[in-house]
């Protein structure tokens, strides 16, 4: 049995991240420092400041080391039927898979793996509750990692041929869906991670929160508002659209050549400019589909369709839900969709909408925190405070338009929700994936005989909700009774 | 035609320990109205962090030991059925859950020391998405109903 090992440069690999989780620790440490470390090796006080720079040593080193330690015991190999990883030199660390558990092989290449040839191989199993992958190759030539499908593939063939089945099955790939050019530029300009940027800044700032001098950059403002507030508009601005630039950039280097295909009733979705990641999904894991389509989109006729999956962390994404579709027009959508999902309906003739009587449901919750604002607002900037009253003009569209997107629609095992946070979001479900169903009441709808109801399905390691928000309560009973299992 | 409610209510037991759980949550409350009148007293704060913190005391007392155990003694009911569990549940909204036995993954039976004195306890029915309790059963009760929907759960299984 020969036992493979993984390409040395997953030393560096396996360096480079472990000096990434360090990163914030590092800045933390400089800037507590006041940046000026002393070198001054004849100073009373130099092994004193010293110490913290020891320390981060320290941990460079052992992760170094460490690194290479690891791809020096790694080794992997195929035994019967199973593909058995062991790591560890003090604590050996031993994982055997057997083929049949393994649900998908996803591959990424980052960088480093790019300019060797390498892929990273994440091994994913159904039952995996951890939401890591159950092994991880960090760095395989494409050879090997064409191998370990292969063997794979020899013992599901010989399976096959021992039950005699259709002797040549020839997977046929089908080409579902690919981003062009134009799509991806339309995609990234429009896309939702600036919020995400701008998070990110805010997180940055408010850790530094003590760092920054407010003291002169209130000073400086001051400065700034003689200059009128033009110019403090124009920064702003400035500031707004560098953050929409790196969104913009992020989600180009994300999706580039984004391109979804079907073979064996999995799906194979592959992506990405600098680091390339490819995910395979077996078509009977996805567990709901979402149609998402911002406000922005939408006006454009344009949507995000993603699927919950159940269960695996598929090739290390953060998110749980699966892009299928990043960015298509809302005409093209359903053709690949019914290819996918022949047995689905996705049409929404005849919903169920919710009553008129129960749209001031849909914002009157608003008031809630509204009222309370509105006041302390007007009451501790007395004039311009009153100015707050204007939220409510936003607040009353918005749920005007929640209620006029609200519906939902049962055909056969099938239920389709359609609500809207901001994004108008399209739930498709089928009845054995849904976990569990719940309808919900407070006092008030009850008095107006209205309910809402909301299904929950698997989604990576927990629940994924969708709800049919204020409906009249005899449909939501109809709901719950086409859940039961009568 | 409206659902009918699940059939069974948990113990008049529950709701006293409900009671206890909110005179425990009130103590809390008190304490910690105790600090911030001492520290108003020490540092010279204005008058009416007294009165406030009174009120939140007084109404935590209310809600917690009288108003809260009442509604959700009321509200609370379940029915366990051959196909499905019914749990209705709730405070402010009222909640109706439809577990389908199919989905039952595990059973859990919970007991603290205060459940344990009034011999009571809770039963925790996990998805494989979500969990879900019913409150407040007698033990014998519980155990059984932990049995029989484990045993309900691995015919539904099967029939799959």
């Amino acid at each position: 049995m020969y036992k493979y090992k993984l390409h040395p440069i997953s030393m560096v690999i396996n360096f480079v991240k472990a000096l990434k989780d360090l990163l914030l620790p590092i800045i933390v440490l400089f800037i507590a420092n006041g940046f000026n470390i002393n070198f001054d090796i004849h100073s009373e006080k130099f092994f004193a400041e010293m110490i913290p720079l020891f320390i981060l040593l320290f941990f460079v080193v052992y992760s170094l080391l460490n690194g290479i330690l690891k791809w020096w015991t790694f080794r992997y190999w195929f035994e019967d039927n199973e593909l058995r990883v062991e790591y560890g030199l003090f604590v050996k660390k031993k994982r055997y898979i057997p083929y049949d558990r393994i649900q998908s092989l996803n591959y990424n290449e980052g960088i480093f793996h790019r300019v060797f040839g390498l892929v990273q191989v994440m091994v994913e199993t159904a039952g995996n509750k951890t939401g890591k992958a159950e092994a991880e190759l960090t760095a395989i030539t494409r050879e090997a990692a064409n191998q370990i499908e292969s063997e794979m593939k020899k013992v599901k063939h010989k399976k096959v041929v021992a039950h005699e089945d259709d002797i040549a099955i020839v997977p046929a790939v089908r080409v579902i869906h690919k981003i062009s050019n134009k799509d991806l530029v339309v995609l990234a300009t429009t896309s939702n991670s600036i919020g995400v940027v701008l998070a990110g800044v805010i997180a940055i700032v408010s850790h530094f929160a003590e760092y920054i001098p407010y003291e002169w950059i209130f000073e400086e403002v001051a400065h700034l508002l003689k200059f009128g507030m033009l110019l403090v508009a124009a920064l702003v601005l400035i500031a707004l659209l560098l953050a929409w630039v790196v969104s913009v950039v992020i989600t180009f280097f994300n999706y580039y050549s984004f391109l979804v295909t079907e073979e064996n009733n999995r799906l194979i979705i592959t992506r990405g400019l600098l680091e390339k990641k490819r995910i395979t999904i077996p078509l009977n894991r996805i567990q709901a589909i979402k149609i998402v389509e911002n406000p922005f989109r939408q006006m454009f006729g344009l949507a995000t369709v993603v699927v919950e999956s159940a269960g695996g962390s598929f090739g290390g994404e953060k998110d749980r839900r699966i892009v299928l579709f990043p960015l298509i027009s809302k005409k093209e959508m359903f053709v690949p969709l019914q290819r996918l999902f022949p047995h689905l309906d996705l049409t929404l003739v005849d919903a169920i909408r919710p009553p008129k009587k129960a749209r001031p449901f849909f914002y009157r919750l608003d008031f809630i925190w509204m009222v309370p604002a509105i006041f302390a607002l007007s009451y501790f900037f007395f004039p311009y405070g009153l100015l707050s009253l204007l939220i409510i003009v936003p607040v009353l569209v918005l749920g005007v338009w929640q209620f006029k997107t609200a519906r939902f629609k049962i055909v056969d095992d099938q239920i389709t929700m359609l609500y809207r946070s901001v994004s108008r979001i399209t739930f498709i479900a089928e009845k054995h994936r849904i976990q569990i169903a719940q309808r919900s009441q407070t006092y008030f709808q009850k008095k107006k005989g209205v309910a809402t109801a909301k299904v929950v399905v698997m989604s990576g390691m927990s629940g994924a909700a969708a709800k049919a928000y204020n409906m009249d309560e005899k449909d939501i009973d109809l709901l719950m009774s086409w859940y039961e299992r009568k | 035609m409206l659902r009918e409610e699940p059939k069974y209510q948990i113990p008049e037991k529950g709701k006293t320990v409900w009671r206890l759980y909110g005179i425990i949550e009130t103590i809390i409350a008190i304490i910690f109205a105790g600090i911030i009148s001492f520290l108003t007293f020490k540092f010279n704060f204005p008058p009416f962090v007294y009165y406030i913190a009174t009120a939140v005391v007084v109404l935590v007392g209310i809600l917690t030991i009288w108003l809260f155990p009442n509604i959700r003694w009321k509200i609370w009911r379940y029915e366990v059925r051959e196909q499905e569990i019914e749990i209705q549940s709730g405070l402010f909204i009222v909640k109706r859950t439809l577990i389908p036995m199919v989905r039952v993954q595990h059973v859990d039976m919970g007991q603290g020391p205060i459940l344990k004195k009034y011999d009571l306890a809770n039963i925790s029915i996990s998805s494989a998405a979500t969990t879900h309790i019913i409150p407040m059963l007698v033990t014998a009760d519980a155990d059984a109903l932990r049995a029989k929907i484990s045993e309900l759960a691995k015919v539904a299984e099967d029939d799959v």
